[in-house]
């Protein structure tokens, strides 16, 4: 009996530590914008400011560079969205044709899929921002979207959805029905595969949304940042990590507050994609497990 | 509606396999055709090459006068139903039967009166809203009959179509099916490795195997006279009994010699032939009977232990010994193979076979025999079944 007591009390100690450990962080993050840049430093790191100091940080924030942040957030939410309407439209077809088709090269560009899959997207810049270059596209926003919509991790998920959870005889049955093949794409294939249209959109947008490397090294004007390239200018703009700025004068007033709520921000639009295709993410991921 | 025909075609897969061999079989409009066999036997494959599934390697299919085999599935004019039945998960009752109609672009009002009407036929009007999940494995059995039907078809393809019911649905679907099939009068192909089904089913049946069609004939002439010992095997239940009995040329006739028994036929010209060799005996089980409850006449008797008693109410089949070999070919043990049975596998391998071999009487209910009884069995020497060892192709009478 003691010993089982002592059992759970090591455990619950263990758990505890670890999810203090994760967990601090991101409540310090949550309550920074509460307090002055000040108080950041002086009252206890996971004490509440007050509500009035979060409307002075988003008016420091929204001043920055005359409204440059909410043009960030548009431009982030513009680039993300149309690089994975792209990725969905081109991604989930090439999956489906990988899956079903019988066409000489199919395994060797499936191999291909894998190892770009794992190939880190860092790796590529250079080489993308030399192609870029000479198709005259650097600066435009064409620059970010076309390269983020290059996924092959959701031409993988597309194709394992239908080589293994998508009975083949549901298409032979929709052939018989009168389809073509596009039409059997579009009125069966598709449809059953909403799980993973779903699962698709949301690690395509998250990447998309979350990717600084390549918008850093292509785009030159701060008008056309994305969010992450943003909150690194903010950064470099605040006086306690860039001492060069700040000086006497200077208008910018960019604490420690107000990059912890231009963080927040910035994380909003991701969990609201989360919060919707949540469902759809769970039975994506778990589809095909069970048998009907 | 049109008649089928397949001419000399035959299926050769990527990996060199024959699905199907040269296979003539004409199919006439409004017929009703069931293609049996074993699994792996190509009759899965050759009703995918009608639907246009699965490419022609060699020969011609004709729908009708035309050639279809460049043809895609929605130009030929057929209706499938799968084994899983294929239903869309995504769409309701209603519309996965409107679904071909819905693609063949016909107006609305008439989509919902054909919908209504297969619904009618099928009983399935309280499920038109609901998903496929929703239903009993017989009710999708219907609403992929319906889906079938709505489009009027020229032929109905159908492939196993009732091997995932239970059993007791599993009969009264077929005759449902079969009714509507001659309602409709439609011309069906209907694929089971189920020889019940088609016996009960098929206005004629083809038996198939490895790929080669071995014969098509009505059901009754399948049984009553099966070309080979494949198709004798394969046809009935419990299986013809077949045994290896000398031959033997007398004054009046012919005899064959089964273990101590002398079974003479007074008419069998072609077994004259084999005057001296082993052929293989056939006997179905219904041409046994317990000699104590037989009527009268005094033909030819067995002598046998009774091994097991399997009463069906109706009927008692019993199981027994005799002092005779099993034949055992190439065609037995592949039908062996089949049900699962590796015991004629075995035994096929064994150089030296036992003169021992069990035989299944299908006995009146009034026998009394119980197991370890010694029994008499009378045979009806009318209804023998003689099969060339060799070749395994029957040898007749007349």
């Amino acid at each position: 009996m003691r010993i089982r007591v002592l059992g759970l009390g090591v455990r619950l100690a263990v758990l505890a530590t670890f999810a203090v450990f994760f967990i601090a962080p991101v409540v310090w993050l949550v309550l920074a914008p509460t307090k002055s840049d000040k108080a950041l430093i002086t009252s206890s790191p996971f004490s509440f400011g007050d509500f009035h100091h979060v409307a002075l940080a988003w008016k420091h924030l929204d001043a920055f560079s005359s409204h440059i942040f909410r043009r960030w957030i548009g431009n982030t939410l513009f680039y993300a969205l149309s690089a994975t309407a792209i990725t969905l439209v081109a991604g989930v077809p090439a999956g489906y044709g990988l899956a079903i088709g019988r066409f000489p090269g199919r395994k060797l560009v499936l191999s291909l899929t894998l190892v770009v899959m794992i190939v880190p997207a860092a790796a590529l810049v250079l080489p993308i921002f030399l192609e870029l270059n000479a198709v005259h596209l650097i600066g435009s926003s064409f620059s970010v979207i076309l390269p983020f919509s290059f996924f092959p991790f959701g031409v993988y998920l597309a194709y394992l959805y239908y080589a293994t959870a998508l009975p083949p005889s549901l298409l032979d049955a929709a052939r018989v029905d009168g389809c073509g093949e596009l039409q059997t794409f579009l009125r069966v294939a598709l449809p059953l595969a909403k799980p993973i249209v779903a699962l698709v959109f949301f690690f395509s947008f998250v990447a998309d949304w979350n990717n600084f490397f390549l918008p850093y090294v292509v785009l030159a004007d701060s008008n056309q940042y994305p969010i992450t390239v943003g909150l690194w200018d903010l950064l470099s703009s605040t006086p306690s990590f860039n001492p060069a700025v700040g000086g006497g004068g200077q208008s910018v007033k960019i604490f420690k507050p107000e990059l912890a709520l231009a963080t927040l921000i910035a994380v909003v639009p991701v969990a609201i994609v989360f919060l919707f295709s949540q469902r759809a993410l769970v039975r994506g991921l778990v589809g095909g497990a069970v048998k009907e | 509606m049109a008649r089928v025909e397949f001419d000399d075609v035959s299926k050769i897969f990527g990996d060199g396999t024959r699905a199907v061999d040269k296979l003539d079989l004409q199919i006439s409009d409004g017929e009703f055709m069931v293609l049996v066999g074993p699994s792996g036997c190509g009759k899965t494959t050759a009703l995918r090459m009608v639907a246009g599934l699965e490419d022609i390697s060699a020969g011609v299919v004709r729908i009708g006068e035309r050639v279809v085999n460049d043809l895609t599935p929605k130009r030929r004019d057929i209706a499938m139903v799968f084994q899983s039945y294929a239903l869309y998960p995504h769409l309701s009752v209603r519309e996965n039967i409107a679904f071909p109609l819905k693609i063949a672009k016909l107006p609305k009002e008439e989509i919902g009166r054909r919908v209504d009407e297969a619904a009618r036929i099928l009983d399935l009007e309280p499920y038109l809203k609901r998903k496929p999940r929703a239903l009993s494995g017989g009710q999708r059995q219907r609403v992929a009959m319906g889906r079938a039907i709505v489009r009027q078809p020229a032929v109905f393809l159908m492939d196993e179509p009732l091997s995932n019911l239970d059993a007791k649905l599993r009969v009264q679907m077929r005759a449902d099916i079969k009714k509507i099939q001659s309602n409709l009068g439609v011309t069906s192909i209907y694929v089971t490795h189920d020889q019940v089904e088609a016996m009960t089913m098929g206005d004629r049946v083809a038996v198939m195997r490895k790929g080669e069609l071995q014969q098509v004939a009505p059901p009754q002439e399948l049984y009553d006279r099966p070309v080979n010992l494949f198709v004798a095997g394969f046809i009935g239940s419990p299986a013809m009994n077949m045994l290896e009995a000398r031959v033997e040329r007398g004054d009046g006739g012919v005899s064959a010699i089964l273990g101590d028994a002398r079974l003479e036929l007074s008419e069998h010209p072609r077994l004259a032939a084999y005057d001296g060799q082993t052929v293989v005996l056939g006997i179905r089980p219904e041409d046994l009977e317990d000699a104590a409850v037989a009527n009268g006449d005094a033909g030819p008797r067995l002598h046998g232990q009774v091994e097991l008693r399997e009463a069906l109410g109706a009927e008692v089949l019993v199981h027994f010994a005799i002092a005779a070999r099993q034949a055992v070919t190439e065609d037995m043990r592949e039908l062996a193979e089949d049900v699962g049975d590796d015991r004629v596998v075995g035994k096929l391998s064994d150089g030296e076979r036992p003169m021992s071999a069990t035989l299944v009487g299908r006995f009146s209910p009034r026998t009394r025999v119980v197991e370890g009884d010694a029994v008499e069995v009378s045979i009806d020497p009318h209804e023998l079944h003689f099969f060339d060892p060799q070749t395994g192709l029957a040898i007749r009478s007349r």
